[in-house]
């Protein structure tokens, strides 16, 4: 009863956050710019070409109309027409790219997690080593490298003088996904074993900690079910709340590697001028960042119990 | 285990004393005197270049740096259009500085703004406002900037406005999780039951209480929105063609790369101290004011 009103009430969030989002799309793509001045040539069109365009696109009614019916078709699955390529749905062409996005994504995600959290945890176990001095000196070169620049690094080291991968694109399966993975997951990277490592360090301080090895487990067991159990609850929290951030940099990296996912099709579709591509594309990604996040909350409650008891 | 450490220092008498806190800043200089010359070349940019930045000469493109085999008249070589990479590093300074000097406190001063009125009042409005504050997360400054650039093009200010809608939230988020607790605390109930208005208590207990944070905040917020900038114009979506960014330096030297490191390598590398520096900074002074807030990032 009480998860089922704590599901609704943060499904009303979600909602809240993507019309948000869907308004905030609308309302700066009618004011700030317009959209027949964007997409028709300046010097080849007409008078009567640019009455018809705006008949097609609905820019000949009221601002609330076209906010109304903008709405309605997006609830109708309508996401408009693109402006290139013989009137595509835009929906299909983003959902022809979202999985190669999504690939992208949970590769850098687990390239980030496989790597940060044992050098975490080793870091805070032997705190104040060599090791854990490195650890804490590539994280902070890590954090402050642009992921972009690293990429075309990659790039020029592995792929052009080494031949070892694909200077792009996806057509090499695994082995075009490995360098684009770690561009983007270097920073989660380093963001995890920062958190990792300053949790464990905290836990491995507390009482039930002393008592745990008082009673004489193992201390295999002490850092395990004890230690790391705790120190990744908020590596979660974190993982959750930074999927803007790493949608974000999917289209960055994207774009280095010629990776064809979302991201890239929405910087070529700024290039070719086709505004519903665009337009369509971030509703999209907005609307499966608030998806995941709530996704996320909802699981979190059963990963941490204290939430549970917390709520009763 | 360097905690025991510290205390141990405090304790140290004398001219031991002293010494052992004067060291305390060696750490802060370095980054400090990076950030001093990044000052100085984005102000004086015209007085110490060598050549008109966006100046095309392709007689002398790709010249190499002086340390690698080239000549004094271009000191950091040239790129493929025989730019004057020097001279566009200063240029891009520049650029850097007029981001970050106007999103940095402007997002602080509206981000604080917000976070204390939300921890303030509470209730539904403190509620509505943290909604929006979750916005930032589920729309990525790129997508943002995409959108502007895809209706009115690329441009300076497209990249402040938009630096300055993503970068304050974490302010507010940071303020008013300071705001609840401190509202409990007995000195601002004692303000209140002698009947001190609202933006009294926020201006001379809750401002005062929060400013740690917000100076820590700002320091790492720089290195942030220069790679964010540095990001959009790599992506053609921040800074016109035409203008000295670092980033746009970077997007048009990769066509080079394999013949010239220099126009790519150069730009990276500054951006990378840059950053460095500001994080360094920051973690310097959170650890000084505040090292409860270790976790912050």
């Amino acid at each position: 009863m009480q998860f089922w009103s704590y599901l609704i009430i943060r499904l009303i969030q979600a909602i809240f956050v993507t019309l948000l989002v869907v308004t905030i799309v609308f309302v700066v793509s009618r004011t700030v710019g317009n959209p027949e001045e964007t997409m028709l040539p300046p010097l080849t069109t007409t008078p009567e070409d640019k009455e018809r365009f705006r008949e097609l696109l609905g820019l000949n009614h009221a601002l609330h109309v076209q906010y109304g019916n903008f709405l309605l078709d997006l609830l109708q699955g309508d996401f408009g027409t693109s402006w290139r390529g013989g009137g595509t749905s835009t929906l299909d062409a983003i959902g022809d790219r979202a999985l190669n996005t999504v690939k992208l994504g949970v590769a850098g995600v687990v390239f980030a997690l496989a790597l940060a959290v044992p050098l975490g945890i080793i870091a805070a176990l032997r705190r104040g080593t060599t090791l854990d001095w490195l650890a804490r000196f590539v994280a902070v070169i890590g954090q402050a490298t642009p992921s972009f620049w690293l990429g075309l690094m990659m790039i020029f080291f592995f792929s052009v003088q080494l031949g070892w991968f694909p200077t792009g694109g996806a057509k090499e399966g695994f082995r075009s996904l490995i360098l684009p993975a770690i561009a983007l997951g270097l920073f989660e990277l380093v963001a995890i074993m920062r958190l990792t490592r300053s949790g464990m360090i905290e836990v491995m301080d507390t009482d039930f900690v002393r008592t745990a090895r008082a009673k004489g487990l193992s201390e295999r067991t002490v850092i395990w079910r004890h230690g790391v159990r705790h120190a990744l609850l908020p590596v979660v929290t974190m993982l959750g709340l930074s999927l803007g951030r790493l949608i974000g940099g999917t289209v960055i990296i994207e774009m280095v590697f010629a990776w064809p996912g979302v991201g890239r099709l929405i910087i070529d579709s700024i290039l070719k001028n086709d505004f519903p591509m665009v337009q369509a594309a971030i509703i999209v990604l907005a609307a499966s960042i608030a998806l995941v996040n709530l996704f996320v909350d909802v699981s979190y409650r059963f990963i941490d119990p204290r939430i549970r008891a917390g709520a009763a | 285990m360097a905690a025991g450490t510290a205390d141990a220092v405090e304790f140290q008498p004398g001219m031991r004393h002293r010494r052992i806190r004067w060291r305390r800043y060696i750490g802060l200089s370095i980054p400090a005197l990076i950030a001093l010359v990044v000052i100085i070349a984005g102000v004086f940019a015209e007085l110490l270049q060598t050549h008109d930045p966006e100046f095309i000469d392709l007689a002398a493109r790709l010249a190499p740096p002086v340390f690698d085999g080239g000549t004094w008249a271009h000191p950091l070589g040239t790129d493929e259009l025989g730019r004057d990479i020097y001279s566009r590093l200063l240029h891009g300074a520049r650029v850097s500085l007029i981001v970050v000097g106007i999103v940095v406190p402007g997002a602080a001063l509206f981000g604080t703004l917000i976070g204390l009125v939300s921890g303030w009042v509470g209730g539904m409005t403190g509620q509505i406002l943290m909604r929006v504050v979750d916005l930032q997360l589920a729309l990525p400054a790129i997508l943002f900037a995409v959108l502007m650039a895809s209706l009115v093009g690329p441009s300076l200010t497209n990249v402040i406005v938009i630096l300055l809608f993503w970068t304050w939230p974490s302010y507010s988020r940071l303020v008013r999780a300071d705001v609840l607790s401190l509202r409990e605390r007995d000195f601002v109930t004692a303000s209140r039951s002698v009947g001190a208005a609202p933006w009294w208590i926020m201006r001379k207990h809750l401002l005062p209480n929060v400013l740690n944070t917000i100076v820590i905040v700002m320091t790492l917020e720089v290195a942030l929105v220069v790679l964010a900038e540095a990001a959009l114009s790599f992506l053609s979506v921040g800074v016109p063609p035409g203008t000295s960014s670092w980033g746009r330096m970077i997007t048009e030297g990769r066509d080079t790369m394999n013949v010239a490191w220099w126009p790519i390598w150069l730009p990276g590398l500054t951006l990378l101290i840059i950053s460095l520096t500001g994080n360094l900074m920051g973690d310097w002074l959170r650890d000084a004011l505040d090292p409860r807030l270790r976790n912050l990032r």
